[in-house]
């Protein structure tokens, strides 16, 4: 319902947006557990029995140096992470990161710990960090994506698995898992009660590699000046704390396309803030 | 053109499992390694499982599968103790002849394949058969050359069992490096970079072999195939380096 281009009843966020990001971790949990279970034996029918890392579309990022030189893959990686990878990058040069904030089952869970967050710490919650640290910080996920590629380039193995949290997630239960992943892992959750995605931030190489398409993705978050009230909902809410209300297009490498500043969610002005190809005014 | 959040997310599906099944129809979304050994192209067994193709990962069901050989049979030629051979991986043989004195493992299995079911390998490098392999081999039929081949590529007494390790030596070659049981080990998957990483420098392996190193992640015994080297003799002089390099 709509009185002067102001929503009265407007929906707080995306849900749908949870919805997939429901889906996609059930889904990659089941896998997971599945895998295992192939393993000793059993299995659910229907359901693919592949290992995490053959459904990891960043596998397909490190592997490509070898793939490129020697013509194989690091071991463990398989063509499907090689076509998730395209997949990937398809949906981040259209809409961004949609990969990061919709699909990953580990930013998922990132949020859900927020929420007790939020609770905990009601507007301070994702604004401790000082703006100067932060701002320099967020440029660490590109080191981090710098030595996964060195290290996996000059092994042939992934040894990055040794810390990743994502796969420490959903391998928690197996002999597969490194106690590095587990401690950056619990690390993570531990800081997510006070950070949103501190994970997506600060460390993710994948994130750090679809982050560069806000640079040139064709659908972009863009703010109309002639309609905004500059209440600053959307720059507050934002879960990567990017200050939508003073820009007109959203090119921060953190974007994660979750779409929450949009006039969908938190922004009260109808089309004001919009996922969109075309200019606003 | 402006996108709200439900056709975001039904794109998103679109072309998630759009393009899963696209790769699906295209032959190219595989999650494991294929279990099916590449044929020959050309020649008269063209379009016929390669054993060269045969990995580490292939159990000798995987085996009996592409090739017809029971894994009994395989099981027996390499000793190996298990109720269930066909479950039983061809890399696993590394292991269980780790005491042995020349490497048996994924490629004694290609030449085991290879003069059983009569079909060509190169030969250009070294692949060995415990004796167990050997004796049935040879109640096949077997070129000049092929026997000539498996006589100088038998170990005798190699055994699989971890609690004898003692491997007498095959006549025809040089008793083996002692470092060959340690970690430090140059093998048949042992790459440029790990040789390297044990801390040998690279004029040295270049000074060894005689040419230009390749890209470091190359297995050295697939290097030395590719540019007609001897193996064995570079693996001895490598070792020989890592031991001075510990
Ligand atoms: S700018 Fe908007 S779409 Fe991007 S991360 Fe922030 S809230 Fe989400």
């Amino acid at each position: 319902m709509k009185i002067f281009g102001k929503r009265l009843f407007r929906p707080r966020s995306i849900w749908i947006r949870k919805i997939v990001q429901w889906f996609f971790f059930l889904l990659i949990a089941l896998i997971a557990v599945n895998h295992t279970l192939v393993e000793s034996g059993g299995g659910i029918p229907f359901l693919s029995t592949a290992s995490l890392h053959a459904l990891c579309p960043f596998g397909g990022v490190v592997t490509i140096y070898q793939y490129l030189t020697v013509g194989t893959f690091v071991q463990k990686i398989h063509e499907s992470a090689f076509v998730l990878m395209i997949i990937g990058f398809v949906l981040a040069f259209l809409f961004g990161p949609v990969f990061c904030g919709w699909v990953c089952p580990l930013g998922t869970v990132q949020e859900w710990v927020a929420k007790l967050g939020k609770k905990f710490f009601k507007r301070r919650y994702n604004h401790f960090v000082p703006v100067k640290l932060d701002n320099i910080l967020r440029y660490a996920r590109y080191l981090v994506l710098a030595w996964v590629v060195y290290v996996t380039a000059t092994s042939g193995t992934l040894i990055f698995a040794e810390y990743d949290p994502y796969f420490a997630l959903f391998n928690f239960w197996t002999s597969e898992v490194a106690i590095g992943g587990l401690v950056i892992l619990g690390a993570t959750l531990v800081l997510s009660l006070f950070v949103e995605r501190p994970w997506c931030k600060y460390a993710c190489p994948y994130g750090a590699v679809l982050g560069i398409t806000n640079l040139f993705r064709v659908f972009k978050i863009k703010r109309a000046e002639s309609t905004c009230k500059a209440d600053g909902a959307c720059s507050i809410l934002c879960p990567m704390n990017i200050p939508v209300d003073s820009v007109k297009t959203v090119r921060d490498h953190q974007c994660i396309s979750c779409l929450e500043c949009t006039s969908e969610a938190i922004c009260p002005v109808a089309k004001t803030v919009v996922f969109t190809t075309g200019a606003v005014k | 053109m402006t996108l709200t959040s439900k056709p975001l997310a039904a794109i998103l599906f679109v072309i998630l499992f759009g393009g899963i099944m696209f790769s699906t129809a295209m032959g190219w979304w595989q999650t494991e390694s294929t279990k099916e050994a590449a044929t020959y192209t050309e020649g008269e067994f063209a379009g016929q499982a390669n054993p060269a193709d045969i990995r580490g990962s292939y159990t000798f069901g995987d085996v009996e599968k592409n090739f017809g050989i029971s894994p009994d049979v395989l099981a027996q030629a390499f000793n190996v103790q298990t109720d269930n051979p066909a479950a039983f991986a061809a890399k696993e043989l590394e292991t269980i002849y780790a005491e042995s004195e020349f490497e048996i493992g994924t490629a004694s299995v290609r030449l085991f394949v290879a003069f059983y079911n009569g079909l060509p390998l190169d030969l250009s490098t070294d692949m060995y058969l415990p004796q167990s392999g050997a004796d049935l081999l040879k109640a096949r039929t077997l070129t000049p050359d092929q026997l000539a081949y498996l006589e100088a590529h038998t170990i005798p007494n190699a055994t699989a069992d971890p609690s004898a390790p003692t491997v007498a030596p095959a006549q025809t070659a040089e008793p083996a490096p002692e470092a060959e049981s340690t970690e430090r080990a140059v093998k048949g998957k042992t790459t440029f970079q790990e040789v390297l990483d044990w801390g040998v420098p690279q004029a040295v392996i270049e000074q060894i072999m005689g040419v230009a190193m390749p890209n470091p992640l190359t297995k050295i015994k697939d290097f030395c195939a590719e540019q007609g080297l001897d193996f064995e003799t570079i693996k001895v002089a490598l070792q020989a380096e890592v031991d001075k390099a510990k």
